[in-house]
């Protein structure tokens, strides 16, 4: 179902955490909310599921108006960081509550309920209490919970923040999986850039309470909107680079760089100063624009090296390349970089 | 998997039609507010009855003479002889007292009635009606003259049966309301004035009256004095030396030893408080009587056997102090004793490797960790002390002499429970409304001191 | 971080300091089997004859098992009073978004910290003239308004400490308030709910003074004011006979203290009066 926010805002007290966002998630897509802590999305979250009220702005299920219909009502599957799990009740009661809260038949209830336990794959457990689960199967058994009475959307909040890094690797794809598989609308709520990009169709980065930018995850890496936006993506992370423009190049004056404004880029006046956002990947063996200085870092990740580069005026610039041993640390060195690739920012983050 | 993949396509269960159906209560009991106050409801009812209303009441009986005699619901009108007494005396109104204290005679129909039934001559009877009917006499004297006037001359026997039978006195009658009253004495005495009246209905009044004669009273009392200072002694001694000061002795020594040994002594200094209190202060009763443990143990060292308890003013406080601090300790100690345990291990390290010994711990980490305890305890336990009753009350009662009677005690003395039988309730009601407000000063003012507003979370489910 | 220390003679301190409770409490058992010669508290013989009060009722005194019967009522009266609106007002006050929240949370406080036994005389005649004055329902009425507002605050503490999310959880799963209430987070305070019925359980259960004023009379009776009627009277003078009424009437309070010490420590810490 089509989920929109339409200028929706929201305020605790005097404090406005939320203002004027408008959100569109299509039919059967998967949305990653992605920001940092604090900047709004657990509370757009809680707005759609109807736990908080909204202050301002409409919420649409398809087109049906929920802004002021009950939580009960709204019919929202959430799977929680903690997963809320009823402690006290077993496996098969978690699931089946939903349903019997609806007063489903009795063999309705059984049905539905093993039919969804199959689905996540936890047949064998329905008859433990979620203190006997591991994290990864209370997850399952949260998922279950959820779907089982058939949701307009699929909100989860911070999914695998609780899973160490080998069940989380595991439970993305299976995430994705189940929502393939049941083709339902879900929206997924973190703060870690990998897990929006892997698990999802599309991206909408959040900052301060506003959309930065929607996009699929290919387009948002490729293409990002602001500095803030390449900063959230990519690990290792992009690097900063202050810069002006001079004679129509990009040139770092104090450290003896001069590249090309990449196509599609506007032309800033003669002297206004911008910053370069340079991608690990951009700057290596090969490319076209020189960059020297000095590695004064150096971390083995297996099957790539990542160096940093330190330039003649302290800015630091990170390359990953594949394992070699002709670099070491405090090495000079004179790498290139792919000028078409880099990002040119305004002062204040815009992209030029 | 396309049975799963329907699981949407479905779109919303088909059983949301029957929840929307079964609303009523049940959608206004799922708002915060409708079952918030559905579940706060039963918890109201007691808080008015038990708290506001009580509260209330003390404040009205305070202004009050409310007592056993006077009653409870109000009262009658009777001219009693204490009642006349205070028409003569305190409204100098003597004549019209004797005159209403005095019977008179009234010829009427009832009269007439009773001397039919007690089978004097018809006519005698007739004559009487005829010549005398609703005539009034106020002495028997003249009355009886009168009647020895009628033509059948009744005998003296017969005159004074007559005389009796219309005597009407309104001496120890009782009358339900004011106006009743008024009717009757006006029988008696046709030209009342207006402050006539009003002084015979205030003197013949049985019931409880509005007056600040207690607080009065309790400002000139000698009593109050006393039982102040005692109040003040007891809450401020207990408080020091075993609420807070021995209770943290507790603490602190149990801290230093062995896991098991102290929860032995922690149960021990427990028995006071769960112990039911009767039973807590009978075994304090068999160390302290005369025929007591005490007493068997002194008086191998020769001391004569006595009740220890209440023998001299000075040992009735310190059985009383030792009753009531013994019971207190055990709050303070696991409060204590939890604070304490909250203390980072790191910390005594550090201090075991600066080689600071135990003297120095206590006095540089553990008492300065006790500070907000210590005064929660200290506020706490003041309100109680300062209102307790029970363990006074089964110990020494007060005794001896009055030596140890504190305020809370002094209330039940007054009004609850006395020798003399006449509860006073309106003056124990302006005792106890001194208690009320300094209970309800304090209290806000402890909320005040540990900030309990911060405690005040917004809901996270904001419907 | 004590070990090098020794601690034998704060032991021994503490030891000779519990000496007169712990002769006390021993005491109160020896006493009711046991005849000792006139002065002496050496026991010389084994008796029942102070027990006989469990089979003999004095004459102008209720019956021990009636007593019994109305302390048990009126112990387990005021703990179920206690604990259904002490669980039902503290979800209020942990949860739910009601008008005036701030103003209940201070009110429960103040009630807490209140001494309601000010307001003795006021109730003793309010009782009176509702007629409820002398009978179970009155006394058990009061009790359970006085420890009612320290329930309210333990019960509120428990609440707080069910995760916020299993509410949202029931609501997303489509239950109403009162439902999440009663099936999701009542379940995970049981452990509370059972300390604080027990908790009001011993509070009435050990209940003097309301008792002793609102209802004296021999058909409602309990157990502390028969006690310290039997200890009033002067001219039956009998501490054995006395110890063994009191051991019986404390027998349930060790027993239960015996078995959940753990639970009631806290709660008594946690801020009752005394």
């Amino acid at each position: 179902m089509r989920i929109l926010l339409d200028k929706f805002s929201k305020s605790f007290g005097d404090v406005r955490v939320i203002e004027d966002m408008t959100l569109e998630v299509n039919d059967g897509e998967m949305l990653a909310l992605l920001g940092p802590s604090g900047c709004g999305k657990s509370t757009t979250l809680f707005a759609i599921c109807g736990i908080h009220k909204v202050s301002g702005g409409r919420i649409f299920f398809g087109e049906r108006d929920m802004t002021d219909v009950p939580s009960q009502e709204r019919n929202v599957g959430v799977v929680f960081q903690s997963y809320a799990l009823y402690p006290h009740m077993t496996v098969a009661e978690n699931i089946a509550f939903p349903l019997r809260i609806r007063k489903l038949p009795e063999a309705e209830v059984k049905r539905q309920m093993e039919e969804m336990a199959r689905l996540v794959h936890i047949e064998e457990l329905l008859g433990r209490r979620p203190a006997e689960l591991s994290g990864g199967q209370q997850q399952r058994v949260a998922l279950a919970r959820a779907l089982v009475r058939r949701p307009n959307v699929l909100l989860l909040d911070e999914p695998l923040a609780n899973l160490d890094a080998k069940l989380r690797l595991e439970m993305r794809s299976e995430i994705r999986r189940i929502q393939l598989e049941t083709g339902i609308t879900a929206i997924l709520v973190t703060h870690d850039q990998v897990e929006a990009m892997s698990m999802c169709d599309r991206i909408a980065i959040m900052n301060a309470g506003r959309i930065i930018q929607i996009a699929t995850p290919q387009e948002m890496y490729r293409n990002p909107r602001t500095a803030f936006v390449a900063g959230f993506l990519g690990n290792p992370p992009i690097a900063f680079l202050d810069a002006v423009a001079r004679d129509g190049w990009l040139a770092v004056e104090d450290a003896d760089i001069r590249l090309p404004v990449p196509p599609g880029t506007r032309t800033p006046p003669d002297g206004t100063p911008v910053v370069l956002g340079i991608r690990p990947e951009t700057l290596g063996r090969e490319g076209d624009a020189p960059i020297r200085g000095r590695v004064t870092f150096v971390e083995t990740q297996g099957r790539e090296n990542l160096y940093d580069i330190t330039l003649a005026n302290g800015s630091v610039l990170r390359s990953i390349q594949r394992v070699s041993d002709d670099v070491s640390l405090n090495d000079e060195v004179e790498w290139r970089v792919r000028s078409d690739q880099i990002f040119v920012f305004s002062q204040n983050g815009e992209r030029l | 998997m396309t049975a799963s993949r329907d699981i949407a396509r479905d779109g919303p269960a088909p059983v949301t039609a029957r929840a929307v159906s079964a609303r009523g209560l049940a959608s206004w009991l799922n708002s915060s507010k409708g079952l918030g106050l559905v579940l706060l409801a039963p918890a109201m009812v007691l808080v008015v009855l038990f708290f506001l209303v009580p509260v209330v009441v003390t404040g009205l009986i305070a202004f009050t003479n409310m007592s056993t005699a006077t009653g409870i619901t109000g009262g009658a009108y009777q001219v009693s002889p204490s009642a006349l007494r205070v028409l003569t005396d305190q409204h100098g109104m003597g004549a019209l007292a004797e005159r209403l204290g005095q019977p008179t005679y009234t010829v009427d129909e009832q009269g007439l009635a009773t001397l039919e039934e007690m089978g004097i001559e018809p006519g005698i009877v007739a004559g009487l009606r005829e010549r005398h009917l609703g005539e009034t006499y106020s002495s028997r004297r003249e009355f009886e003259r009168a009647i020895r006037a009628l033509p059948e001359r009744p005998a003296t026997r017969t005159v004074k049966r007559i005389s009796a039978a219309f005597s009407r006195s309104l001496a120890n009658e009782r009358f339900a309301s004011a106006g009743a009253l008024i009717a009757a004495a006006e029988a008696v005495e046709p030209d009342l004035d207006a402050a006539e009246k009003q002084a015979l209905v205030e003197a013949t009044y049985t019931g409880w009256t509005w007056t600040s004669e207690n607080f009065r009273r309790l400002a000139t009392s000698r009593d109050t004095e006393r039982v102040f200072f005692n109040t003040l002694f007891f809450v401020a001694t207990t408080l020091v030396l075993f609420n807070t000061g021995y209770a943290m002795v507790l603490a602190i020594a149990t801290h230093y030893i062995p896991e098991r040994a102290a929860g032995i002594f922690r149960i021990i200094w427990f028995l006071p408080r769960i112990s039911p209190v009767v039973i807590y202060v009978l075994l304090w009763k068999w160390l302290a009587w005369d025929t007591g443990f005490l007493s068997a143990l002194l008086s191998n060292f020769g001391v004569r056997p006595r009740n220890w308890m209440l023998d001299s003013a000075t040992n009735a406080w310190v059985f009383v102090i030792l009753i009531n601090g013994f019971v207190g300790a055990s709050m303070g100690m696991v409060i204590f004793a939890s604070a304490i345990k909250a203390i980072p291990q790191s910390l005594f390290h550090a201090a075991a490797v600066d080689g600071a010994y135990r003297w120095q711990q206590i006095r540089h980490i553990i008492l300065p960790h006790l500070k907000w305890p210590i005064l929660f305890v200290t506020c706490y336990q003041t309100l109680s002390l300062l209102t307790s009753i029970d363990q006074t009350l089964l110990s020494t009662d007060g005794g001896p002499g009055g030596a140890t009677e504190i305020w809370s005690l002094w209330i039940y003395h007054t009004a609850l429970n006395n020798y003399a039988g006449n509860l006073q309730y309106g003056y124990g009601a302006a005792m106890a409304l001194v208690l009320v407000v300094i209970g309800i000063t304090l209290s806000l003012l402890y909320l005040r001191l540990f900030n309990y507003n911060a405690l005040i979370i917004k809901p996270r489910i904001e419907h | 971080m004590t070990g090098h220390l020794r601690s034998w003679p704060i032991v021994l301190a503490l030891s000779v300091a519990s000496a007169p409770l712990v002769l006390m409490y021993v005491y109160l058992f020896v006493d009711t089997v046991t005849n000792a010669p006139p002065g002496s508290f050496v026991p010389n013989e084994f008796t029942l004859e102070h027990w006989s009060f469990l089979w003999h009722t004095p004459r102008g005194r209720p019956s021990i098992w009636r007593v019994t019967l109305n302390s048990l009522l009126f112990a387990t009266s005021t703990a179920a009073l206690v604990v259904v609106i002490s669980s039902m007002a503290g979800y209020v006050l942990s949860r739910l978004n009601v008008p005036a929240r701030g103003f209940f949370l201070a009110g429960v406080m103040v009630l807490h910290a209140f001494p309601a036994i000010t307001l003795i005389v006021a109730i003793f005649l309010v009782l009176q003239v509702v007629g409820l004055y002398n009978t179970l329902i009155g006394v058990i009425l009061v009790k359970a308004a006085i420890d009612m507002p320290l329930g309210i605050w333990l019960m509120k503490g428990f609440y707080d400490t069910v995760p916020w999310e299993i509410e949202m959880a029931g609501i997303q799963d489509g239950a109403s308030r009162f439902t999440v209430w009663r099936k999701l987070v009542l379940p995970q305070v049981k452990p509370g709910i059972f300390a604080l019925a027990l908790f009001a359980f011993l509070l009435g259960w050990g209940e003097f003074i309301l008792p002793q004023v609102l209802a004296p009379g021999g058909d409602v009776q309990v157990l502390s004011v028969y006690l310290a009627s039997l200890i009033a009277d002067d001219n039956n003078f009998d501490m054995a006979l006395f110890k063994s009424v009191g051991l019986f009437y404390m027998a349930p309070v060790l027993i239960l203290f015996f078995f959940f010490q753990g639970h009631l420590m806290n709660i008594y810490g946690g801020g009752t009066k005394g």
